[in-house]
């Protein structure tokens, strides 16, 4: 019996030692480690993660999307998770569009991924799939890949560094990354939870950018095409706005099919499109009289370092002809009459040898040497476009500033910067670099290059019929690996257009073009002509065509009745509401037997709307001719044919 | 009358049952309106998808890649300069 007092005293107290060891392993956990044990316990269940911000879209300058930034995910599936293994592999494999072995393959595993990145649309099938995990990630999306795609870049995904302006604009393009705290279940799932929500991303800022989509679009094709055709190396094209310096199109192919913003970062030397420089400084510095003639030496002019040649030779010239006919016998002639800190200052004073300060990373400053470290051929050879190294968008910009009536404006890319609720951050006002000359010597610049587009002159092929354009060609050779390459050369082009009142500047340049000539006359030159064309016949291109039927000679047009002016087309923001009277009603003229196009002008200068019933020559209108009708007002043709 | 035990204990047991079922109530209701949440950004996410992949092809079937060939095949061609008037914007007596 004392036995068993004995053991179960025993059971008794290994029991109460036990509860003893309870108590104080619990006293241990809860009073001395309870912190690190709650933190361990709320890691485990919790998570904290970034919210990434979504990166603010870049925008043409009428709105359309050149990147944005969309919702993607990653597909993650737990295979044991799946409530109809035989069939689910077939539905993602279809959702999905990959091939079911891969998917399938992929089940095997214990957890399946698909990197994707793939789109909503896309992954919509699978959300009410069981075991299927979405994880969504931002993705930046281009909706036309190569607009412009070398000087838009790319955001960096990936770890990798975003390049062109998706760099330059870096700050303001990505917003402010959120923080939250997500729940996680036993097997690793997190569950967003609104109310853990720590910090809300901010997005990045909408930049609407100055490029004119349907002008790039221009730009980029004909600049493909003419590649194509003349068999070229590569090329380059820029519009700018003068009055603003806003970049309206910018281009750069190359045949190899490397993709280089060349237009912002490749140097070269421009050949006769900068004689008109030299000339600004032959003006200003009143050196020559536009009578001043020098001869032309039957196209060949030996000098002490050199012999200069005359593609296009007269006896005499004066500086109109020797723009006009590109005469580097006369420039050098000319040029004399000049110091060399004049020469070299009117050429720095256009921004050559210094980066435009245009909003994109490394862009190139070209090259030209102080008066110091020039050589006795130094001067001509300026005068002519050698020993000096520019981009294109330095001619551009420099050509911006004869249209500017000699006030040099630095080149932008950058329009407006929006706040993610719409504000207005930042608006491009025109930035005056300085004035390189007078709105005189402008003016006189301007008429010397409309005479290289006039007949007889070296940019014929690319005159217009009914606007006027003010351009300079230059070819110059080909320097590579610091010497000049036999037979290979760079055609440019650099035009105003139309030559009074210039809204556009475009600079076209083809390297190496090897089929056909290699003259920027005809090379560069059709190629602007043919984008003025596409432009002209453009509806949304960026043209006031307000100030351009004003500056047009009606070509081809008979005189029509007496004209009541011209009305600027000039809306104010926001619209200032009309206080005064309405136009008094005025009789409908009459048209019949007019052509339609007659017909049409004539009712739209007497204020009137038009629409046209019919083909061929006027019959009658509605309402009838005499009949008093208010400015504004619509009124029909008929046409005597039916339609 | 005089509220005895048992009637005590019924009424906090009704106390209870009202509370618990009120707490339920809300969890279901906010649990029914995050999937709805939930649903919405979904279908918000999956129509600016849509959207986005629209733009893409209207810009591209837009091109003047795409176009100007198919315009070409059918004999259309440019104009030239000489063939555009462009109209002055008529004077109707405004400021």
């Amino acid at each position: 019996m004392a036995k068993l007092t004995t053991r179960v005293s025993f059971i008794e107290g290994s029991l109460g030692l036990l509860l003893l060891a309870l108590l104080v392993r619990s006293a241990q956990v809860q009073l001395f480690q309870g912190a690190r044990w709650s933190a361990e316990a709320k890691q485990a269940r919790t998570e904290h993660v970034v919210l990434e911000a979504p990166r603010g879209a870049l925008l043409d300058r009428h709105g359309t999307p050149i990147a944005l930034t969309q919702e993607t995910y990653h597909v993650g599936i737990a295979p044991n998770e799946l409530r109809d293994p035989d069939h689910d592999p077939e539905t993602i494999a279809r959702v999905l569009h990959l091939p079911l072995m891969k998917v399938e393959d992929e089940l095997s595993r214990h957890y399946a991924y698909f990197a994707g990145p793939f789109t909503a649309g896309t992954v919509q099938g699978l959300r009410d799939v069981r075991g299927v995990h979405l994880e969504p990630v931002l993705n930046r999306f281009y909706p036309s890949p190569d607009f412009a795609r070398a000087f838009i870049g790319r955001a960096g995904e990936g770890g990798q560094k975003p390049s062109g302006l998706e760099r330059t604009l870096d700050t303001l393009l990505a917003g402010t990354p959120g923080a939250a705290v997500v729940l996680k279940d036993r097997a690793g799932r997190e569950y967003d939870s609104p109310a853990r929500r720590l910090q809300s991303p901010v997005p990045g800022n909408d930049v609407v950018l100055t490029l004119d989509a349907e002008l790039q679009e221009i730009a980029q094709r004909s600049l493909r095409l003419a590649l194509e055709k003349m068999d070229a190396d590569g090329g380059d094209v820029v519009m700018l706005d003068p009055a603003t310096g806003e970049v309206l199109a910018v281009a750069s192919e190359r045949r190899d099919g490397v993709s280089r913003p060349s237009a912002f970062i490749d140097a070269y030397e421009p050949g006769s499109v900068a004689k008109i420089f030299t000339a600004a400084a032959l003006i200003a510095d009143h050196r020559i009289s536009l009578t001043d003639r020098v001869s032309g030496e039957n196209g060949k002019y030996k000098m002490q370092d050199r012999t200069l040649v005359d593609d296009h030779p007269l006896p005499t010239l004066n500086l109109a002809d020797a723009i006009r006919v590109s005469s580097n016998i006369a420039m050098a002639k000319f040029v004399t009459r000049l110091d060399h800190d004049d020469e070299y200052g009117m050429l720095r004073d256009f921004g050559l040898g210094t980066p435009t300060g245009i909003e994109f990373p490394a862009e190139a400053s070209g090259r030209l040497a102080l008066p110091k470290e020039w050589s006795r051929p130094t001067p001509t050879s300026l005068a002519i476009g050698y020993e000096v190294s520019v981009t294109p968008l330095q001619i551009a910009a420099a050509y911006g500033a004869i249209a500017n009536d000699g006030v040099l404006l630095e080149p932008t890319l950058v329009r407006e910067v929006r706040a993610p609720n719409g504000d207005i951050l930042y608006r491009h006002q025109p930035e005056p670099v300085r004035r390189v000359v007078s709105p005189a010597v402008a003016r006189e610049l301007r008429q010397l290059l409309a005479g290289v587009v006039s007949s007889g002159g070296t940019g014929a092929s690319a005159a217009l019929a009914t606007f006027t354009l003010a351009a300079k060609t230059g070819t110059s050779r080909q320097v590579v690996n610091g010497h000049y390459k036999a037979g290979a050369y760079n055609a440019s082009f650099a035009a105003l257009f139309p030559a009074d009142h210039p809204q556009l500047v475009v600079v076209v340049k083809v390297e190496n073009p090897r089929k056909g000539s290699y003259f920027a006359a005809e090379t560069a030159a059709p190629v602007t002509r043919a984008m003025l064309e596409q432009a002209l016949a453009s509806r949304t291109v960026a043209l006031d065509r307000a100030r351009l039927s004003a500056v047009a000679p009606a070509a081809g047009v008979g005189e029509l009745e007496e004209d009541p002016g011209l009305a600027p087309y000039v809306v104010s923001w926001p619209p200032a509401h009309d206080t005064a009277a309405p136009a008094p009603p005025r009789p409908v003229p009459d048209v019949s037997g007019r052509t339609l196009r007659d017909a049409v002008r004539l009712l739209h200068r007497r204020g009137f709307h038009v629409v046209i019933k019919g083909w061929g020559s006027v019959q009658k209108t509605w309402p009838a001719a005499g009949v008093e009708a208010a400015a504004g007002s619509l009124v029909t043709v008929f046409g005597d044919t039916p339609q | 009358m005089v509220l005895k035990g048992r009637h005590w204990v019924m009424i906090w047991l009704l106390a209870f049952l009202v509370a618990a079922g009120s707490v339920v109530a809300r969890q279901t209701a906010a649990l029914r309106i995050a999937r709805a949440l939930n649903q919405a950004r979904d279908s918000l996410s999956s129509l600016q998808s849509r959207r986005t992949e629209y733009e893409r092809r209207i810009r591209q079937a837009a091109s003047r890649s795409v176009l100007v060939p198919r315009a070409q095949a059918l004999g259309l061609r440019l104009p030239a300069d000489s063939e555009i008037v462009i109209q002055p914007v008529p004077d109707t007596g405004g400021p």
